[in-house]
């Protein structure tokens, strides 16, 4: 963890020194709020990380106040999984996509005016139900159960060698919001995904339909 | 950089080719309605595949559903014997709806401003896969199948031991208990495969069915047209079972009957074209049980004893029993099984033991039943009547015949044996089906009976009764000793004296009436006294007042 931390933190300072880092793809994505009015820091990483003072119970290093709504999370008949409230990197991402914590509520500030709101289409808001489904362990067991998705023990997320779902996409073998998306939109696809849908190659990597 | 690019490029080729790879299942179905879909009915350059229904966010119902609903009313299956309460579909058969509904753009999907191309085809083109609003002819959907209706039906699965790859959803039958959209592992992306019916026997448990010759003959079709099994890839009737008659959609009829016309549902197959029974040929006779000439009268909640004049091939067979299996008289032939019918006391029985319990359910007390074609000193034609073994006289149809002393009976019948209806009403002709469906002569009987007066006697003429009855032994005058005098010297014809039925106990005595004695008036008129009457006085004594032929009998004894 330790490790992890400073990680991060020479990460976020190799960024802030050279234009040339892996993550430079934020740069001009839909999360570069550099430019945006209510962003006066003026920085990329700032309204989600800092390398100080950051919030204790959210890694990484996380600056943005978190979101304390409760959802309603999706649930069907045929689903096998357990979803649960949002919780991991999800909850990050939900404390600005479901609108009820303003973007500039990071840092310092608490009494942002900005919000994501339903007029948006990057508003999900409160209501998960019509999400595709986070926050549920998705293991061997459940593939098994469900009969119609991949071991993510064992498939692939690209060609040989690029690593198994569960390595590359899962966190702690949940499910989450970052299992399809990218935050720091690396890979430079469309709508920040961890891989592009074309051919919906993505949902296709975990549902064997 | 160079080097980076190529290793990218080299990447999504990878990529893309695992990923066809993992997308076995639904990418190479008729479900994808991508570009790359090997349908013709498909988008004109969107590669996604999920997209036509799903969409990872802002779903408009669950499953991720991203397509709206058909706002229609939709024209409901019903029958006379639904048992279960359909209503308008809903859950994922409301969804299927969304494209086979045929009201909705094919690419019109919630996550996406304008609809997606598919070139010149925008809503579902007529043809199958179009059900319309229309699902009169198509199995019903949304319906909850739990165990009251099964007991209700009677002859249905209880829910509770219907098991995957079959799923009832919320307890409903929807369009996903027998399809899964995603998989054509068999075909028309059914859950199971529908040869021998399996599919449909997972839900539908018909009585007699296990047994049915529908269910085991290997008969295939002989490949003259039409093809009998015009909607599924089977070739036998085995493997065709329920869907040799049946048609889970655009079916064209109630029940999901193939055809409309009734008899069409059989003689798509007894034509000569599977089946060993060509009843067609039969049945374009002159003389017939006309089932061509109704349709949509038969019901199968009618009465036993039928209230509307018609007749089907259902009125005397039932296709879910019907087998080879062989009977002797009174009762019911493999043929015959599973038909409701009329007991001798004209009570209502479900099933028929005696085949005469069917012919009784039109040739009894039916408003309509069919006249007699002769007249006679005593009318009757209830049948069931004619045949009622408290008669003074009858053949031995229900039971085996009061008169002890029949000299003229061909090995093997004696007095005690028992005659089917068929045995003298049938298709005429060597080697054709049994049963009367049709015949060269009149009554549908199996051979010719002359019933004209003046006829000379002939083998040929008397054929039907000189089956049974020896013509040596009636014109050797062994039993009524002027029998030759009649037949051959003055041209009589059997039908003149004798009504072949019987003379109904309500009406005869058996005294005057013995030996099926019931003059033809027609032909016999009362003696100079004005009697008509026989007198039965004996083992071959009698005494006849009438006059016949100009002779005045008045009486004569013999
Ligand atoms: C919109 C919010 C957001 C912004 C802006 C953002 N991050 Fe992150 N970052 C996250 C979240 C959420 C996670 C944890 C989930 C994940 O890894 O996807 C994360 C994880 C990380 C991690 C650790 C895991 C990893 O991916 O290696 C590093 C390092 C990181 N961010 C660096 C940065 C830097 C540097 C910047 C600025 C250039 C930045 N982030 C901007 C949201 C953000
Ligand atoms: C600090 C607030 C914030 C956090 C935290 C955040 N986002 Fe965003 N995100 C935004 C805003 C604001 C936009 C819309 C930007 C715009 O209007 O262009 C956005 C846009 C997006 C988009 C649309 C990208 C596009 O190209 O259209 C995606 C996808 C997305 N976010 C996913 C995530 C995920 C996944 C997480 C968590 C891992 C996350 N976001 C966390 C604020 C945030
Ligand atoms: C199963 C994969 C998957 C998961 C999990 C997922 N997304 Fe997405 N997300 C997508 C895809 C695919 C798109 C692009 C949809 C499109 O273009 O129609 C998308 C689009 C978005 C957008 C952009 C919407 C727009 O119309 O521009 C946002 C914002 C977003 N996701 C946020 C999230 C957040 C927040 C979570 C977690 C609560 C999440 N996503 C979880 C697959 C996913
Ligand atoms: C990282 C793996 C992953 C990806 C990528 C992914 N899914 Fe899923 N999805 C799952 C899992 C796991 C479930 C839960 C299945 C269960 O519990 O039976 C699920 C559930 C669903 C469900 C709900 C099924 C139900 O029974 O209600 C739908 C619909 C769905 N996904 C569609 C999609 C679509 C469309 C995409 C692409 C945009 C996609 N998924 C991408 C893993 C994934």
């Amino acid at each position: 963890m330790k490790l992890f931390k400073l990680f991060l933190v020479l990460s976020l300072v190799v960024f802030f020194t050279s234009s040339n880092s892996g993550l430079a793809v934020i740069t001009g994505s839909a999360h570069d709020f550099s430019g945006q009015s209510w962003n006066t820091s003026g920085e990329i990483c700032l309204p989600c990380h800092t390398p100080h003072n950051a919030s204790a119970t959210n890694k990484p290093l996380w600056n943005h106040a978190v979101t304390t709504a409760s959802f309603t999370v999706y649930t069907n008949g045929t689903i096998q999984a357990t979803i649960g409230q949002p919780d991991g990197s999800s909850k990050l991402c939900l404390s600005c996509h479901d609108g009820t914590v303003a973007l500039e509520n990071f840092g310092s500030t608490t009494t942002g005016t900005h919000f994501l709101t339903s007029a948006d289409p990057e508003f999900l808001g409160t209501d998960l139900s019509n999400d595709h489904p986070v926050s549920f362990t998705y293991n061997t067991a459940l593939s098994t159960s469900d009969g119609e998705l991949y071991d993510p023990a064992v498939k692939e997320v690209g060609a040989a060698g690029s690593g198994t779902i569960q390595n590359r996409w899962l966190e702690s073998d949940k499910m989450q919001c970052s299992s399809c998306h990218d935050v720091h939109n690396t890979p430079g696809i469309a709508k920040m995904l961890r891989k592009s849908n074309a051919a919906s190659a993505l949902c296709l990597t975990c549902h064997n339909k | 950089m160079k080097n980076k690019l190529t290793m990218i490029i080299v990447g999504i080729i990878l990529i893309f080719f695992v990923s066809l790879l993992h997308s076995e299942k639904i990418s190479n179905t008729k479900h994808n309605l991508s570009v790359s879909g090997p349908g013709t009915v498909k988008a004109a350059s969107e590669s996604e595949i999920c997209i036509f229904c799903h969409t990872p966010h802002a779903a408009a119902k669950t499953p991720l559903w991203n397509r709206t609903d058909p706002g229609q009313t939709f024209t409901l299956y019903s029958s006379s014997t639904t048992n279960a309460t359909i209503g308008q579909p809903d859950g994922a058969s409301l969804m299927c709806l969304s494209c086979h509904d045929g009201t909705i753009a094919l690419g019109s999907v919630v996550s996406r401003t304008s609809a997606i191309s598919f070139g010149s085809v925008t809503t579902m083109p007529a043809g199958n896969t179009n059900l319309t609003k229309n699902m009169t002819n198509d199995h019903p959907v949304s319906f909850v199948y739990n165990s009251a209706l099964a007991t209700a039906d009677g002859q249905l699965q209880q829910p509770a031991s219907i098991t995957p790859p079959v799923s009832l959803y919320n307890t409903k039958v929807q369009c996903t208990s027998c399809h899964n959209p995603h998989e054509n592992t068999s075909i028309k992306f059914l859950v199971a495969s529908s040869q021998n019916s399996a599919l449909c026997v997972s839900c539908h448990n018909r009585t007699y069915w296990s047994s049915s010759t529908h269910k085991t003959s290997t008969k295939t079709w002989n490949g003259t047209s039409p093809n009998p099994w015009f909607h599924t890839p089977w070739t036998t009737v085995t493997t065709n079972a329920c869907e040799s008659c049946h048609n889970p959609h655009n079916a064209g009829a109630v029940r999901n009957m193939n055809y409309a016309a009734e008899e069409s549902n059989c003689l798509s197959c007894h034509n000569g074209n599977v089946a060993s029974t060509n009843i067609q040929t039969q049945l374009n006779k002159t003389y017939k049980h006309n089932v061509a000439g109704y349709t949509g009268v038969h019901d199968p909640t009618e009465a036993n004893i039928a209230v509307t004049q018609h007749v089907e091939c259902v009125d005397c067979h039932n296709g879910h029993a019907s087998n080879a299996n062989a009977a002797s008289a009174p009762n019911v032939k493999g043929s015959l099984l599973g038909v409701k019918g009329v007991d001798t006391d004209g009570n209502n029985v479900d099933p028929s033991q005696y085949e005469y319990q069917i012919c009784y359910k039109c040739h009894s007390s039916s408003s309509w039943r069919p006249g007699s074609p002769t007249t006679r000193q005593i009318a009757q034609n209830n049948v069931r009547l004619e045949f009622d073994p408290a008669n003074p006289s009858f053949h031995p149809v229900e039971s085996a015949g009061p008169n002890p002393n029949v000299p003229s009976l061909i090995s093997p019948w004696t007095t005690t044996s028992k005659v089917y209806c068929s045995d003298c009403h049938a298709s005429d002709g060597t080697s054709v089906p049994k049963g009367p469906h049709g015949s060269t002569y009149a009554q549908i009987l199996v051979k010719q009976y002359v019933r004209v007066d003046n006829t000379s006697e002939s083998a040929a003429n008397y054929a039907l009764c000189y089956t049974c009855h020896s013509r040596t032994s009636i014109l050797g005058d062994n039993s009524f000793r002027e029998h030759n005098k009649h037949i051959v010297g003055e041209g009589s014809n059997c039908n003149i004296c004798h009504d072949p039925h019987g003379i109904s106990s309500t009406q005869g005595n058996s005294t005057n009436n013995s030996n099926l004695i019931n003059f033809n008036t027609a032909v016999v008129s009362p003696s100079s006294s004005g009697i008509l009457r026989f007198d039965d006085q004996g083992l071959y004594h009698g005494r006849c007042y009438l006059t016949c032929h100009g002779q005045n009998h008045n009486p004569y004894t013999y």
